[in-house]
């Protein structure tokens, strides 16, 4: 098996609509497989169809050695996966939901006890914490929900938007224990639509309305979506036309709080203060800065667009 | 082979122990199982006797005679009926009726006494508020049983001799007080845990759907006989439970007795109970939605329960095409294999028939269940 995850010409209808369209790419075993879109891009049906969950209109994907089409109870064997919402039982304790989970991969009683304990460690929660998962805050809700899809010692991983409604600590917390999993030899095929996540990704998939845009290592997909240098400009929201007329330009974009100016060498940071203080925007500020995947995202979107 | 019935174990235990804490941790669930069954046994079963005792009853007496009060005291002197006033005059009666502290009065004529005296038929008038005509029928069913006995006791005292007409002499066997409680307790835990039953088991796979837990369990390799099954174990605990309780407090509170043996009992109570709790399994598996799933269980179960199971209405009175439907139903066949055990003391032979049609009810539920989950996100 060369391949952790094979898919070609992957199609996914559901009546008029098409959630998946022609999708294929291969995920080597052992790497972090980011997969990048907005919400309704078709991410959430890939992973469904990957995990033996949804059958494929058309196309053929391979896990783990396993069909998706035809050999789902081996898919299911071989992958743990979490899933967008938190669908463990609210009412059941943290442990209580392992050992049950334990028990539908038909773990042995001892050995699916001795598992959940040694996994809730691992991803940071407590063994003996009584409280039911229902209440518990968001964070620690994901963390149970990844030991659970950890249990049967899968060799791949599918993750569903982990860290949505999570905040900023836990998010970075839970990417920690992600990688330190991928360390162990384990593939992991993630969603999300935090862009800053995907930077931690081996590599990135872009889903644009269905099809697979892009797909590359982060710094590659910015090297050849975002060339040349992009600079942060604060306070001078109203000056985008005057930005554009820059030479060297290709591109100014709102970004956060200010806007992100893109273009080739030609481009200098001087040169777009003193336009700025020209116009009197004198509050301005200009930071030279390195793309970010969402930069890539941008530029995708902006392409595409285009053609 | 063995390995994978050893897994298929597994995860069936593994099921029915999580529904087990499900079951355990929910008030409500607890509340439905075992509180309410015993409230409405209490509330239907006081509410609902079809007999009738002290019966308000006015007397007017023209007579004035010792006959004439002879005939009032016997007829006060059960439990039946109770008097409610001695009149003067006829219109004095309706506004009795019309109060509602009056329901029948006797009407004694001149001359009564003088009739029977000499060995005439002397005549009485029965006036009843047939408002509710159940009523009116059972004052007057017990009226004429009054007569007859009364009858009886006039003949023997004027001709000092046993009459020489035949005297049907009747025993009730099965309930020889003819108390309609008696004949109506076994149908009422019969309604009683249908519907329990399938509220109990219409809820499990709906709120997995809508919670979301649904579809991490179809990401494991648990298959959909295994869910159904490990689902349908522990109901089946609080189902029994539930029967017993019902059982044991019906019983005793209202005196039932229980002829039939003990282990025909419990055997065609749990074959009924797996037909209910697959009902509300094949709910739940077909609407998704707890909401809807409570609804079309309280209507399925209820009505034909309550309507069509016999438990008030005679089967045999009901249209040909009715009975016939009524075959499908399994509260119909508890119904009449609970009275058959609990009154006749049935033997397991005669109550075949009604196990036979409620183990196919039950299985043709679980199949349908199984059939019905699909183990894909639609």
């Amino acid at each position: 098996m060369t391949h952790a995850i094979e898919v070609e010409g992957l199609v996914r209808r559901f009546g008029e609509f098409t959630a998946v369209r022609g999708v294929s790419f291969q995920v080597e075993t052992g790497e972090i497989f980011g997969y990048l879109g907005a919400n309704g891009a078709g991410k959430s049906t890939t992973i469904r169809i990957l995990c033996g969950l949804l059958s494929p209109s058309e196309g053929k994907a391979t896990v783990a050695g396993h069909d998706v089409g035809t050999d789902s109870e081996g898919v299911r064997l071989s992958v743990g996966y979490m899933s967008q919402k938190f669908s463990l039982y609210p009412d059941l304790t943290a442990l209580e939901n392992l050992d049950f989970f334990g028990g539908a991969y038909r773990l042995p009683v001892r050995k699916r006890r001795a598992r959940a304990r040694e996994l809730m460690i691992d991803v940071g929660l407590e063994p003996s914490d009584l409280t039911l998962t229902g209440a518990m805050p968001g964070g620690l809700r994901q963390r149970v929900a990844l030991a659970a899809a950890l249990l049967h010692e899968p060799r791949i991983v599918f993750l569903d938007e982990p860290t949505a409604g999570v905040d900023p600590v836990a998010r970075r917390i839970f990417w920690r224990t992600i990688r330190r999993i991928a360390d162990t030899g384990v593939t992991i095929f993630v969603t999300t639509h935090y862009m800053d996540e995907a930077e931690y990704c081996s590599r990135v998939g872009l889903m644009v309305d269905g099809a697979l845009v892009a797909l590359d290592t982060p710094s590659r997909l910015k090297a050849q979506f975002v060339p040349g240098v992009v600079y942060e400009v604060r306070g001078a929201h109203a000056e985008q036309e005057l930005l554009r007329e820059l030479p060297g330009v290709r591109r100014v974009e709102p970004f956060g709080a200010g806007l992100h100016v893109g273009g080739d060498e030609r481009l200098q940071k001087k040169d777009i203060e003193v336009a700025l203080g020209r116009a009197g925007a004198r509050n301005a500020s200009v930071e030279s800065i390195l793309p970010t995947l969402e930069d890539v995202f941008l530029a995708v979107v902006a392409r595409k667009g285009q053609a | 082979m063995r390995a994978r019935g050893r897994g298929t174990l597994r995860r069936i235990g593994a099921m029915a122990r999580k529904e087990w804490m499900h079951i355990g941790r929910d008030s409500a669930t607890l509340y439905f199982a075992l509180v309410m069954p015993l409230l409405l046994l209490v509330l239907f079963g006081y509410a609902l006797s079809f007999d009738l005792d002290r019966i308000p009853t006015c007397i007017l007496d023209r007579d004035h005679t010792q006959e004439s009060r002879g005939l009032a005291q016997h007829l006060f002197s059960g439990k039946t009926f109770e008097p409610a006033g001695y009149l003067a005059r006829e219109d004095e009666v309706e506004p009795l009726f019309r109060q509602r502290k009056a329901a029948v009065a006797v009407v004694i004529p001149k001359g009564f006494g003088a009739a029977l005296g000499r060995g005439e038929p002397a005549r009485v008038q029965l006036l009843i508020d047939a408002a509710d005509n159940v009523t009116a029928g059972l004052v007057l069913s017990y009226m004429s049983r009054f007569v007859d006995a009364n009858n009886r006791v006039l003949v023997e005292s004027v001709t000092g001799a046993r009459p020489g007409f035949a005297l049907p002499r009747v025993r009730a066997l099965y309930n020889p007080d003819l108390r309609s409680t008696v004949f109506l307790v076994p149908g009422l835990i019969a309604f009683i845990q249908s519907m329990m039953g399938v509220l109990l088991t219409a809820l499990t796979v709906a709120r997995e759907w809508e919670r979301g837990s649904m579809e991490q369990l179809f990401a494991t390799p648990v298959g959909r006989f295994e869910i159904i099954l490990g689902k349908l174990l522990p109901y089946f605990g609080v189902g029994l439970a539930q029967l017993l309780l019902v059982l044991t407090v019906g019983t005793w509170l209202f005196d039932v007795p229980i002829r039939g043996s003990l282990a025909l009992l419990f055997g065609i109570s749990s074959l009924f109970l797996v037909a209910c709790l697959g009902q509300g399994l094949f709910i739940s598996t077909v609407t998704r939605n707890q909401m809807v799933a409570t609804q079309i269980a309280a209507v399925t179960s209820m009505l034909p329960a309550a309507l069509l199971s016999g438990l008030i209405i005679p089967i045999e009175n009901m249209p040909r095409v009715l009975q016939l439907f009524t075959q499908v139903l399994p509260a119909r066949h508890f119904v009449s294999a609970l009275r058959g055990v609990l009154l006749r003391g049935a033997s397991p032979l005669s109550t075949l028939p009604d196990a036979v049609a409620l183990g196919l009810f039950a299985l043709v539920m679980l199949a349908g269940s199984i059939r019905a989950f699909r183990k894909v996100i639609a």
